[in-house]
């Protein structure tokens, strides 16, 4: 199942790295990542889609303590499961 | 200034007296600023044994640890000690020099990638690129570390950024704001409500409750909220010693009666630990009648490996005086209190050999109050737990997650000079004491009084017992019968030393280690058929404990 992530980071040069590391480490696999520079350019808009049989919070609750992650959102469908 | 005399500035005011490391090309800046500092550094032999020296600094003594390393080889030498931090979630600040930026990227001589290689060991790292950010970096490492749930931050500093001048005004009064830790109560209710009905209670405590400095919460929980307690290896001496509901330590070498218990549970509260998979053995059947309320301070841990009924987040010394509840348990206590009396430790080995077990006995009893036991990983690690008894976490510095041969004797370094006032203790295996060894070097140097306890079966015993009980006695590469003369070996540091292989002997040789005002190594050979019991060997519940009589 295809998760799709709105991701807001600090434009830091490990931080691509940081959030693939995870990812992969956490056992989900890499569907797609789109990123551009905000236009103060201290930022970065990802989109970041990963596919895994685990529950999605597994990574979210990883990722989000990346400090490098300023916001992180769930735009797939399971969305309303977690936040309830 | 230069950025290197800068580095020094920003790590006294942070409080940073002891620092551990090894010189190297690119951080001769530093080391010529550490020249002449008041900073203190501690010369290692090896920076994976700074490194273990900052952790035992700081689980020690609750201050974060500091370490350096020179690029390439130095920094790759803190990466296995850099993940035990992380592991066990302990506050380390790694400082690496780095080439110069004007040949980073080509392969220049000792230059790696340290940034790449610390991404999964670290809590977050940092590349310097500036002379301007160097400070606000450095602060910012630290504010990491100890905040949250602690752990190791990395910065690594390239040499033309140590050497650049900038001019520097240290701030009059730098103290570190305490940062409040974000704290929720919403689901303090629920948890109360859970404690009130709970017919059988269970109390499973962390290191997560000592490093929120939570422990006079936790033992006021425990007396208002009477309940049976279990402990994780890095929570070993969280629970008053006078408190007769302790169970020891839960999980595959935990005591009969703790994990009995724990599997017949019907509410098991979590206070900052995290379901580890040597805690829970089969998680499937882990507490399998039990509700759980988990309290941590790292939401990630929340339902990550089991189910939380009512999950708390944040502060611990706020939380338990907030889930507190009165509980109604006696039947449930006597219980435990039989399983305790039922399966209480044997002592009584014959023959004239050497009972490890026994023998630490002995030395908890005899070591100074507040001694520091530092263990490496194995057999005599598990033993160390069994039969000792602490009066507080920072007193047992033991490799939990990472499980790391080696760390038990620069761990005792740094230990020793995080707290000079108290006795310090290496408990080592003969496998895991060679792995960091060239450390005797350190405490020769700085003529430390780190008392020594080598457990010796001339094997690599933790792995020959797995070989002996699931891999049909096929005992590879685990025979160490060809072991050095671990006296003889201590002599060449100066450190003086004694061998014994008989029980009479322990009492007198662990009186003439005491004694002896300097460091001393005690070798203590034992059989090498012992060992660890019990055992809930792999894949099965934590009731199906494997003792010696059924093996």
């Amino acid at each position: 199942m295809n998760h799709v992530l709105n991701i807001t980071a600090n434009n830091t040069p490990a931080v691509v790295e940081r959030l693939l590391q995870v990812t992969r480490y956490r056992g989900y696999e890499l569907a797609g990542l789109q990123l551009a520079p905000r236009a103060d350019s201290r930022s970065l808009n990802i989109t970041l889609t990963v596919s895994g049989d685990k529950p999605i919070h597994l990574l979210t609750s990883q990722l989000h303590k990346l400090y490098d992650i300023q916001q992180l959102e769930l735009v797939s469908a399971e969305l309303a499961v977690l936040s309830a | 200034m230069k950025g290197a005399e800068l580095v020094l500035q920003v790590l006294q005011q942070h409080g940073v007296e002891t620092i551990f490391g090894y010189p190297g090309g690119a951080i001769m800046p530093i080391y010529d600023a550490l020249y002449q500092s008041t900073v203190k550094h501690y010369l290692c032999r090896h920076e994976q044994g700074g490194a273990f020296s900052a952790i035992g600094f700081a689980r020690a003594s609750g201050k974060v640890g500091v370490c350096m390393a020179t690029s390439g080889p130095g920094a790759t030498n803190l990466i296995t000690s850099l993940a035990d931090a992380m592991l066990d979630s302990v506050p380390v600040v790694a400082i690496t020099g780095q080439v110069p930026q004007a040949v980073m990227g080509s392969d220049a001589f000792q230059e790696i990638d340290v940034l790449g290689l610390s991404l999964a060991v670290t809590k977050h790292s940092f590349m310097v690129r500036s002379v301007e950010e160097l400070e606000a970096t450095l602060n910012q490492a630290f504010a990491i570390a100890k905040s949250g749930r602690p752990g190791p931050v990395l910065v690594d500093i390239p040499k033309d950024v140590q050497l650049a001048e900038i001019d520097y005004q240290p701030l009059a009064s730098h103290t570190q704001k305490a940062v409040s830790v974000p704290t929720s109560l919403a689901n303090a209710a629920k948890a109360r409500a859970l404690i009130a009905a709970a017919k059988k209670p269970m109390a499973y405590i962390g290191g997560g409750v000592h490093m929120a400095g939570a422990m006079p919460q936790l033992q006021q929980f425990l007396a208002d909220n009477p309940m049976p307690s279990v402990t994780t290896l890095k929570a070993m001496g969280s629970v008053a010693k006078d408190n007769t509901h302790y169970m020891g330590m839960l999980g595959m070498h935990g005591t009969q009666a703790a994990n009995l218990a724990v599997q017949q549970c019907d509410l098991l509260i979590c206070l900052g630990a995290r379901f580890d998979d040597r805690v829970t053995g089969n998680l499937q059947k882990f507490a399998p009648h039990a509700k759980v309320i988990h309290v941590d301070i790292d939401p990630a841990e929340i339902n990550k490996v089991r189910f939380a009924d009512a999950a708390l987040l944040g502060d611990m010394k706020q939380i338990l005086p907030a889930i507190s509840a009165s509980t109604n348990c006696d039947e449930w206590l006597a219980h435990c209190a039989t399983l305790k009396q039922q399966h209480g430790w044997r002592y009584d080995h014959p023959g004239e050999r050497i009972y490890a077990p026994l023998m630490l006995k002995q030395l908890s009893e005899r070591m100074p109050d507040n001694s520091v036991v530092c263990c490496d990983v194995g057999q005599h690690q598990m033993w160390v737990a069994q039969h000792m008894r602490f009066s507080s976490p920072r007193n047992h510095l033991s490799s939990g997650g990472l499980g790391t041969m080696g760390f038990g004797l620069p761990a005792a370094i740094g230990a020793k000079l995080a707290r000079p006032q108290d006795t310090v203790i290496t408990v080592s295996g003969d496998g895991s004491f060679m792995m960091n060894v060239q450390e005797l070097a350190t405490i020769k140097r700085f003529r430390l009084p780190v008392k020594i306890v080598i457990v010796d079966n001339q094997r690599l015993g933790m792995v020959k017992q797995w070989q002996q009980l699931f891999f049909n006695e096929r005992y590879s590469e685990t025979d160490l019968s060809d072991n050095p003369d671990f006296v003889a070996l201590a002599a060449a540091f100066a450190i003086p030393g004694h061998c014994i292989t008989r029980k009479d002997e322990v009492e007198g040789a662990l009186e003439a280690m005491f004694t002896w005002p300097g460091p001393y190594l005690l070798h203590v050979c034992i059989d090498d058929k012992d060992n660890v019991w019990p055992l809930v060997p792999p894949g099965a519940a934590n009731e199906d404990m494997m003792t010696e009589a059924k093996a």
